[in-house]
């Protein structure tokens, strides 16, 4: 996944029309160094890398032009644009904005018809082998991928053409990643994801329904820092968002463990905030940063709010069952099961304690008084 | 094994309970107590670890009490605890701890190590692994009646002096009296202000009182070398008095394992609960205060800050009381960094003081406490136990510091409210 040393910064300051450093349009803006420090160190703490990184990542980050990102968006419902441009506002997307130039982007871009796709042309033109391409939606491929089309091709055409010249391709929310809404059972489109077409570049996976914004400005931040890929799992995520479920990492993880579950969305367990497994909560089979990053700049997240984890950053997650039917059910007869252990427990707690009794007892007897005398004698 | 080996592994499995079973096996490792242990943070040395000192019980928990050290005990494998372990302990268990409980304290895992400490001690004497110093003490305490050898004709040459000198009455063996008080050696011998001002305060407050003949001796040498059937034989002897006298209320001098005795230590020891309360003289204070029988004049002007005596403060749970009761006499007082439960020991308490081979160590350990008063400079060091006030004034003698130390009790019985100016 290493990405040639020679990309980055020289890539990158190539052309955006802009070539002023990142560092001297956020001096323009007004956000101090201090500020920025600060963002940085927030970026260096998401990737879980040391705090020593933060000061080298604001300076590699400064001095960097803005990276080129052309953006496609296939069958999508533009909940992933929403998230990011609404996250932590006004610093976080702004700071994403000034990290790269956007050079196509449906719903954010001004022009529109054929200077739309001008505008792509061109960035791939003047950025050739040094843009990143980002996706959200997945990709229809049945029937010759008719059911989705832009400008007349089709997306299938479209994402060959802008992925040839690419430096990365980045696979933003659960439909390109992992096929999401689309994919789902029967999946009349014939929708797949991002990877499966994208073979030849490096694909990164940042999945979610809409994934967590700051995961995409840290693998961003990653990028134009250093220059490689941050470390992927097996499923291509970033491992500093995506290294931990949601369950291990849940404010109601203690009542998970004291088997104390809500029943119903308005029984006593509800009202005292217990774990939410049985009534769906897929949190312990879904890997994501949601319990500890948070969501809308760090309020809260779904399972705070009341309502089971959906499982949104998983492969199929809409095929997994109903929402909220609990993830397994134990086979066997658990009471009685529990109850002979139990029971087993006592005798053996009862033999031990009645041991060291005996044991204790029989020192007890064999105690022999301290005296006077005999202090003065030893 | 030698029979003092087994006296000794026979004692541990005595002292064994339920919770020092759950010590142990929760002890978590993080050596919190090291940073917490005057004598290792003032030497630097680690096996002055709190946790570390508790080697020898802790070998006899693992081979007698759970159930894999059972069985490596069974083919031999168990650590053992022999002589030689026991020797090298000695100044471990002693020399280097002061029951301070501050290692208690901060203990993530809540465990009570000072607690297992004093059980430990147990096993010790029972081996004959005490210090001579506390051997010596001990037998004086049972023999004389008073570890430092203070015979009751000591006694009453000082009531003597204080009758003479103020033309009060000092009452001795009342029966019925409301309280009966208590000093320690150090009081009667070192500091008679105490008695002094217990007499001004009583009278003031219209409170009747009494010594006794047969249990004037508030300190329990017993506790401190970790022998209970010498604490037990000390502290009947004043429960005896305390029911002969029928007293309402046992008072605990400015001492501190007198209190940790009589109060905490002392039912337990003989089985049964006391038909009387068992206070501190601060707490009394304290109650004379809210009452309004406690009425002063005047402050002192120095700048005052208060050495929390540890088994008072933190072991006993007198925190708030003397600085209420400072308030009324101190106009500036000044309260050191680690204050209240969280106080830093003199160096010189839970035997150490009357142990020789301790001297050195017990001033390096003092060196705490220098820190601590050098960072708020006072004026007059107020203190409420004896045997810190002997440590203190030894310490700053000895690193050439100049802070006159006082007593609590004596400094507000200075500030009392005469009945003249009173009706005044």
């Amino acid at each position: 996944m290493q990405i040639d040393e020679t990309t980055p910064n020289a890539a990158r300051s190539a052309a955006s029309g802009d070539d002023r450093t990142l560092g001297a349009l956020l001096a323009a803006r007004g956000v101090s160094r201090r500020a920025f420090l600060k963002y940085s160190s927030y970026l260096a703490s998401l990737l879980a890398l040391p705090a020593s990184m933060a000061p080298a990542m604001a300076a590699s980050l400064a001095k960097a032009q803005r990276q080129s990102v052309i953006w496609l968006s296939f069958q999508e419902c533009t909940g992933c644009t929403e998230s990011l441009t609404r996250s932590l506002s006004p610093t976080l997307d702004d700071l994403i904005f000034d990290f790269i130039s956007l050079d196509y982007h449906h719903t954010l871009q001004a022009a529109s018809g054929h200077a739309a796709e001008e505008a792509r042309m061109q960035a791939m033109e003047a950025h050739k082998g040094k843009y990143i391409v980002a996706v959200d939606g997945s990709v229809p491929v049945k029937d010759g991928g008719i059911y989705s089309t832009i400008a007349g091709m089709s997306n299938l055409d479209i994402l060959e053409e802008t992925t040839k010249d690419a430096f990365a391709v980045v696979a933003i929310g659960s439909c390109a990643a992992f096929g999401g809404l689309p994919l789902a059972d029967p999946n009349p489109t014939g929708a797949v994801p991002v990877t499966e077409l994208v073979t030849d570049k490096p694909v990164i996976n940042i999945p979610g329904c809409p994934p967590i914004p700051e995961a995409m400005a840290a693998v961003l931040a990653h990028v134009l820092t250093f220059g490689i890929l941050p470390e992927l799992d097996s499923l291509g995520r970033p491992k500093s968002f995506y290294g931990e479920s949601v369950h291990d990492r849940c404010y109601r993880r203690p009542f998970y463990d004291r088997g104390e579950f809500a029943e119903s969305f308005d029984d006593e367990g509800a009202k005292k905030g217990w774990c939410l497994y049985k009534l769906g909560c897929k949190g312990p089979a879904t890997s994501n940063a949601c319990a500890t990053v948070k969501w809308n700049g760090g309020t809260s997240f779904p399972i705070e709010a009341g309502h089971p984890c959906l499982g949104c950053s998983e492969p199929g997650f809409w095929d997994m069952g109903g929402f909220y039917r609990a993830l397994s059910v134990p086979t066997g007869d658990v009471a009685r099961i529990a109850a002979v252990a139990a029971g087993a427990g006592v005798v053996a707690g009862a033999a031990a304690g009645a041991l060291h009794r005996a044991t204790k007892s029989a020192a007890r007897g064999k105690h022999h008084t301290v005296t006077v005398e005999e202090l003065e004698e030893k | 094994m030698s029979a003092n080996v087994e006296r000794a592994v026979n004692a541990f499995k005595e002292q064994i309970d339920a919770s020092t079973a759950a010590f142990f096996s929760s002890c978590v490792h993080c050596g919190l107590c090291a940073e917490a242990c005057l004598f290792y943070l003032e030497t630097g040395d680690p096996k002055y670890t709190p946790i570390h000192k508790l080697e020898p019980l802790r070998r006899v928990w693992w081979s007698s009490y759970t159930l894999f050290g059972r069985l490596a005990s069974l083919i031999g494998l168990a650590p053992k605890v022999t002589d030689d372990l026991l020797k090298d302990w000695k100044e471990l268990v002693y020399d280097s701890c002061s029951m301070c409980g501050r290692c208690s304290m901060v203990c993530p895992v809540g465990n009570d190590i000072t607690g297992m400490i004093r059980k430990e001690r147990e096993g010790m004497i029972a081996a004959g692994h005490a210090p001579d110093g506390l051997k010596g003490a001990s037998s004086r305490a049972i023999k004389i009646g008073s570890p430092m050898g203070v015979t009751l004709k000591a006694v009453k040459a000082q009531i003597g002096h204080l009758e003479a000198d103020t033309g009060m009455t000092i009452p001795v063996n009342v029966e019925g009296a409301e309280y009966l008080v208590l000093m320690s050696s150090m009081e009667i011998m070192n500091y008679p202000e105490y008695l002094e001002a217990i007499a001004r305060i009583f009278e003031a407050a219209g409170a009747s009182w009494t010594i006794a003949s047969d249990a004037f001796e508030a300190t329990n040498s017993g506790i401190q070398i970790g022998a209970s059937d010498i604490a037990r034989e000390l502290v009947m002897r004043i429960v005896a008095a305390a029911e002969r006298l029928k007293v309402k209320t046992v008072i605990s001098p400015e001492c501190g394992h007198a209190y940790t005795a009589l109060r905490w230590e002392g039912p337990n020891l003989i089985g049964r609960p006391f038909p009387f309360k068992a206070r501190h003289i601060l707490e009394v204070l304290d109650e004379f205060r809210a009452d309004g029988r406690l009425q002063t004049e005047g402050f002192e002007e120095d700048r005052l800050t208060f050495h929390d005596p540890c088994q008072i403060v933190r072991r006993g749970g007198v925190i708030d009381e003397p600085r209420r009761l400072i308030d009324m006499v101190a106009k500036d007082f000044v309260e050191m960094d680690d204050n209240g439960r969280y106080n830093w020991c003199c160096g010189a308490g839970g035997g150490v003081s009357a142990i020789e081979e301790a001297h050195d160590l017990k001033l390096t350990a003092f060196l705490k406490k220098k820190k601590q008063l050098d960072a708020v400079k006072p004026e007059k060091l107020m203190t409420a136990c004896a045997n810190c006030r002997i440590q203190l004034e030894e310490g700053m003698e000895e690193t050439g510091m100049d802070i006159p130390v006082i007593g609590l009790t004596e400094t507000l019985a200075e500030h009392l409210k005469t009945p003249e100016t009173a009706k005044g």
